[in-house]
């Protein structure tokens, strides 16, 4: 049992850790005004995450999300900005986020491409072609249903992080629960075993890609009502950030393996890192070099264990 | 009897290459059908047709007397179709109980799992094939046999009529190859058919009803087990009368090329090893799959270092830590999975040959071609591999070229020891017997040959003596005089023979 | 074997034996009729585009990017990647700074020492992918954080670098022979040196074989450990070198250097046809490329269109080339030994 769940353990332990030097040295970290901060700072790449970790492990990668992000945030904004309905503005975000997934998964699943080079592609593709469109130019002046959806920031703050939570409780069950859970770590695991056994794997793979626009167009929506105005760059080295990680939760990059508990943990720990930083009154330009740090040593940790073995 | 399975006429072609043509099969309830050929003669095709991992291009296709139009693995399982494959095609990262439930649960997206219920199903499944397995084991974690039982469990549980069996046996002890035979039997009084597929005849001889010979992709005959023999399958199979299987050359051995004394290594079981090899001399290694064979050989060529005891070749102590010591010592090694480890595929025949012997293909590290093709040229010709160039990318090549190929690699560097690990597994008739051939020669020339097998006519045929090996210890070695199938058999299962110290 | 058999075998072997050496040709192929068809409507819509000094300029624009295109080009054909360099340009920038203005190094050692942080990062991904046989998407993923962080922690709160000497500013300024820039030099032997390597060489062969089959190469004696650290290492110092290159073009040293430059080195090695699974690739194909995408950036600039043009092209040039690479693959690819081949794969470390 601790075997299994060891690396959850472990990222837990050291998330346990930050926090209690945090109680130790900065109590304040503690307020509620200040945790409320954090989750909504952590909600967006929480849900990118879940994402993600399908991605992953149906055994691709996806790293044109932080071009998607942006660019579904901007569509977003410039819509409402525009006074079509934020609801409306919200949706067609989504569907955007999904047409962009499905064009990913097009090319990935169909026609067996690297998944790597494609979303290589796309995200230089959509990135300039933000750039391109409006020079960088953020979008001001938002109306008043889109800023925290329209309610005030209190409980905005709660609303985004309910939403999170619900998002990610319905993969994680669907993940362990659900048949087409299985089928993911099914065609991770072993793609002609999967075919094989009547899993439709190519099915999966474009299925799973959707889902990440989706919830990439959905992450960068629940960072957009935050924001006073919203940049073309909101979704800049995302990927990075969000495979960071995954990786640190003990998804493997091999396929077929991972729980998004750990991940949960991951984003919870690598999120934590930058606002703790400021606490501790050390300089927050060191939060970089600590996330490399604590990914090199969670993969290490992998690999020693499993020599040890 | 009824009539389970009818392909008439198939053909399939792979972008021009005939695979099948015109191929005819049937099967009837109760009755076990062997279908033999050389590899590459289309055995594996046919079942991919049946299966509908493949579809045919032309001919058509009777399930259970249903005609198949578009044929695909959903379809043919709900017609009671199930398939052991030769390579247990299972998911590594998931658990046994998964492993069997995914072939077995209906296919519906929005399905809610009971893990219990599967873990219960596996259980009694497993213990169907003799086996006690936990259905909480990651299978990756299991050994080949024991992947193999659960690829057994997993059609059993199909509750198919028509069982596919793509060479089973290859990976399992004869223990376990008996408790098949008996899982068999049993299947055939329900009155399901099977479709046996496998090298060994004389399994075939002893189980089948019927047997039907492909070769090249058509079906040359088939017959009523009464009416057939060894001989005669194998005459079928090549087209030609099989010569002398095991041509075995007398060499006078000369001095000892390996030698090792009580010989460890902790992380493979393997243990105590007291072994000579002397120059011309082939010395087989016998035992069944997880005794330690392959595990000796990776320790002999440094890819699993031995942590004590003493290795001396010719006569000099010498420390094997990595694959580059053991090939700068004179040692080649053979090793038993060819796709993975003994060719490169993607790479051309030429590359291949010289990728152990770079040094002799170079000057100060720069590259000659014009040696490299000499070099490849001569052992392409004397090995006799069918290619058509020597820039062709060896995974195009028939699987006995293949290993033809890894052969000359490891005679490129001009070896004193020669470890083969299974050299014939999976290889046709036609390059088994050279490959025999071919070691004799080596004798001759004396190079000393270490050779593991799990075919004993193989090991009798071939060997001056033989190490028998259980439990990560060599339990007796055996004069060639002296060796028989079953006095092997019993040293092999652990039956008879405290360690004897023979090192001749 | 019958003589039915023997001419299929024959048959197969024969296709394939030419396809084995037009296949890592067809997608270079690709990519020179874009050169061309590039070259033909910038000449016509461009101003001063066809001139011997655009020539150079494009090449000196791009030589840091081109680079590590270069050490990328190994690293991938021996089913490797490495993330970090872009953000390794940024340490070994900050590095050369650092040593040159803070602990007072002539700027000669200085570049010694950025060179030397270079080879020394390449050496920890090495040591990381090897000995803890950890995925180098994975570690580079990490380590490009690292550096990138490193970098940011060093300038925290100060002013980038500057006024860096006279004779230091020129190397990425100064033409020899008044029109050729003195980094395209470095650059032409770093090209020759890494074609060589690959192509010519014992331990090119060996990275090949790694490539294509970690777990073969490890089988035939193929030193995977070391091969691995060599090209690792070479990455990193070549990393260095590029920083020496920008801070001498730029005139500054900071930590932003090379942002997002790892993404168009492997564009550029991609799109010239090297395989992202290892095995297939040549210096060639990345030469190429580099010249495509350079050349296509150029020329919009002088044809007075965006930049962005630019990278929507490339990314959109990047897909079609992997799709047409892909379908002279599949009609090249006859044998069903192939296909079977792909099926049980479960790759080596990528």
């Amino acid at each position: 049992m601790i075997r299994k769940y060891l690396r959850e353990i472990s990222v837990g332990v050291a998330y346990l850790v930050l926090l209690g030097l945090l109680a130790f040295k900065s109590p304040s970290f503690f307020q509620a005004d200040n945790i409320r901060q954090l989750l909504v700072e952590i909600v967006p790449a929480l849900v990118a995450a879940v994402g993600m970790t399908l991605v992953i492990i149906t055994r691709q990668i996806d790293i044109s999300i932080g071009s998607v992000f942006s660019l579904c945030a901007y569509i977003a904004a410039l819509m409402a900005h525009q006074g079509v309905p934020v609801p409306l503005a919200f949706g067609t975000a989504i569907g955007c986020g999904a047409l962009m997934g499905a064009l990913n998964g097009l090319l990935i699943a169909t026609l067996a491409l690297p998944s790597i080079v494609v979303t290589l592609a796309t995200m230089v593709i959509w990135q300039q072609a933000l750039a391109w469109w409006k020079q960088g130019a953020p979008v001001a002046s938002l109306p008043a249903g889109f800023h925290w959806f329209g309610l005030n920031q209190m409980a905005g703050q709660w609303i985004e992080a309910i939403i999170a939570l619900l998002i990610f409780l319905a993969f994680a069950t669907a993940m362990r629960y659900l048949a087409a859970g299985r089928a993911i770590y099914a065609t991770g695991s072993d793609y002609e075993a999967a075919r094989l056994a009547g899993i439709r794997p190519k099915l999966v793979t474009f299925n799973v890609f959707v889902l990440m626009g989706i919830l990439t167009a959905a992450a960068s929506i629940l960072n957009a009502v935050i924001m006073e105005k919203v940049y073309p760059t909101s979704g800049d080295k995302l990927e990075l950030r969000v495979i960071a990680a995954v990786v640190v939760g003990g998804v493997a990059i091999s396929g077929g393996r991972g729980r998004l508990i750990g991940v949960l943990i991951g984003v919870a720990l690598l999120g934590t890192i930058g606002r703790a930083l400021i606490f501790l009154h050390a300089r927050s330009e060191w939060g970089a070099t600590i996330q490399g740090t604590i990914i090199l040593l969670a993969v290490s940790s992998d690999a020693l264990d499993r020599s040890r073995r | 009897m009824s009539n389970l399975l009818k392909l008439s006429d198939v053909t399939k072609s792979f972008a021009g290459v005939r695979a099948l043509r015109g191929v005819c099969f049937g099967l009837s309830g109760g009755e076990v059908h062997a279908l033999i050929g050389e590899n590459g003669a289309g055995k594996s095709t046919l079942i991919r047709v049946v299966t509908g991992a493949h579809l045919a291009d032309s001919g058509t296709l009777q399930i259970a007397g249903q005609t198949i139009i578009r044929n695909s693995p959903v379809i043919s399982r709900s017609l009671g179709v199930a398939v052991i494959y030769q390579q247990p095609a299972l998911f590594g990262d998931l658990t046994v109980a998964e492993n069997i439930a995914i072939a077995l649960e209906p296919r519906t997206a929005w399905r809610a799992i009971r893990w219990n219920k599967r873990r219960a199903m596996a259980r009694e499944l497993l213990a169907r094939v003799g086996s006690d397995i936990s259905p909480d084991a990651e299978v990756r974690q299991l050994s080949m046999p024991q992947q193999q039982l659960v690829e057994i469990a997993k059609a059993l549980g199909a509750d198919a009529r028509i069982f596919i069996m793509d060479e089973p046996t290859a990976s399992l002890s004869d223990r376990e190859v008996e408790h098949l035979f008996g899982v068999i039997k049993s299947l055939r009084q329900r009155d399901a058919g099977i479709v046996y597929i496998s090298h060994r005849l004389e399994e075939i001889e002893r189980i089948a009803d019927r047997v039907t010979v492909l070769r090249d992709g058509t079906r040359v005959a088939t017959h009523p087990m009464s009416e057939i023999n060894r001989a005669e399958m194998i005459r079928l199979m090549v087209g030609r009368e099989s010569s002398a299987i095991f041509p075995k050359t007398q060499v006078k051995p000369g001095a000892a090329v390996l030698e090792l004394q009580n010989v460890c290594c902790n992380s493979t079981g393997v243990h105590g090893i007291d072994l000579s090899v002397r120059a011309g001399e082939i010395v087989g290694l016998a035992g069944l799959v997880g005794a330690g064979r392959t595990e000796l050989a990776r320790v002999l060529f440094g890819l699993t270092p031995a942590d004590t005891g003493r290795i001396k070749i010719q006569g000099r102590t010498v420390q094997i830590r990595s694959p580059r010591q053991a090939i700068d010592l004179g040692i080649a090694c053979l090793p038993e999975d060819r796709r993975k480890h003994g060719v490169i595929l993607e790479m051309p025949v030429a590359q291949n040959i010289t990728l152990s012997s770079l040094p002799r293909v170079s000057m100060r590290g720069w590259l000659s071609f014009r040696r490299e093709r000499l070099i490849a040229h001569a052992l392409v010709d004397r090995l006799g591999v069918k290619t058509a160039s020597l820039s062709s990318a060896t995974g195009t090549l028939s699987g006995g070229n293949q290993q033809k190929v890894a052969l000359a690699r490891w005679l490129a560097i001009e070896p004193k020891l020669v470890i083969l690990d299974e050299p014939t597994q999976g290889v046709d008739v036609g390059a088994k017997s050279e490959i025999h051939r071919l070691m004799g020669e080596l004798a001759q020339r004396g190079i000393a040959i270490l050779m593991i097998s799990s075919e004993l006519p193989e090991i009798l045929g071939m060997c001056d003596r033989i190490a028998v090996m259980h439990g990560g210890t060599i339990t007796s070695v055996l004069d060639r005089e002296k060796a028989t199938q079953e006095k092997i058999l019993d040293l092999a299962l652990g039956l008879s023979g405290r360690k004897e110290a023979v090192p001749a | 074997m019958t003589q039915n058999a023997l001419n299929s075998v024959t048959m197969a072997g024969g296709r394939s034996g030419l396809m084995m050496r037009l296949l890592p040709m067809s997608q270079q192929l690709v990519v020179v009729v874009l050169l061309a068809i590039e070259i033909i409507i910038f000449s016509i819509v461009g101003r001063n585009f066809l001139t011997v000094e655009n020539a150079f300029e494009v090449i000196r624009q791009n030589v840091e990017i081109g680079l590590l295109a270069l050490a990328l080009t190994p690293v991938i054909v021996a089913g490797g990647i490495d993330l970090s360099v872009g953000s390794l340009i940024a340490l070994c920038a900050v590095v050369l700074g650092m040593s040159w203005q803070d602990w007072g190094l002539p700027l000669g050692v200085a570049v010694g020492v950025a060179l030397l942080i270079g080879t020394a990062a390449g050496l920890l991904n090495g040591l990381l992918i090897t000995r803890l046989g950890i995925a180098p998407l994975i570690v580079t993923l990490g380590s490009m954080s690292l550096f990138k962080g490193l970098a940011e922690g060093l300038m925290s709160g100060r002013a980038p670098f500057t006024h860096f000497s006279t004779w230091f500013n020129e190397l990425g300024n100064r033409y020899l022979f008044g029109f050729l820039p003195e980094q395209v030099l470095i650059f032409v032997v770093a090209a020759i040196a890494f074609g060589l390597l690959l192509h010519r060489t014992t331990i090119g062969r060996t990275l090949v074989a790694i490539g294509f089959s970690f777990d073969g190469a490890r089988y035939a004696g193929v030193p995977v450990c070391r091969r691995l650290l060599l090209v690792y290492c070479l990455s990193g110092l070549v990393a260095g070198l590029a920083a020496v290159i920008y801070v001498a073009r730029v005139g500054e040293a900071n930590a932003g250097a090379g942002r997002g430059y790892e993404l168009y080195a492997i564009t550029a090695v991609v799109l010239g046809g090297t395989s992202i699974f290892g095995g297939r690739g040549t210096v060639a194909g990345t030469l190429l490329a580099l010249f495509a995408i350079g050349i296509l950036r150029n020329g919009l600039r002088l044809a007075d269109q965006p930049a962005e043009l630019a990278g929507v092209l490339v990314g959109t040039l990047l897909i079609v080339a992997i799709i047409g690479n892909k379908l002279i693959n599949q009609l090249t690819d006859l044998s069903a030994g192939r296909t079977l081949s792909i099926r049980r794969e479960r790759g080596n470390p990528t």
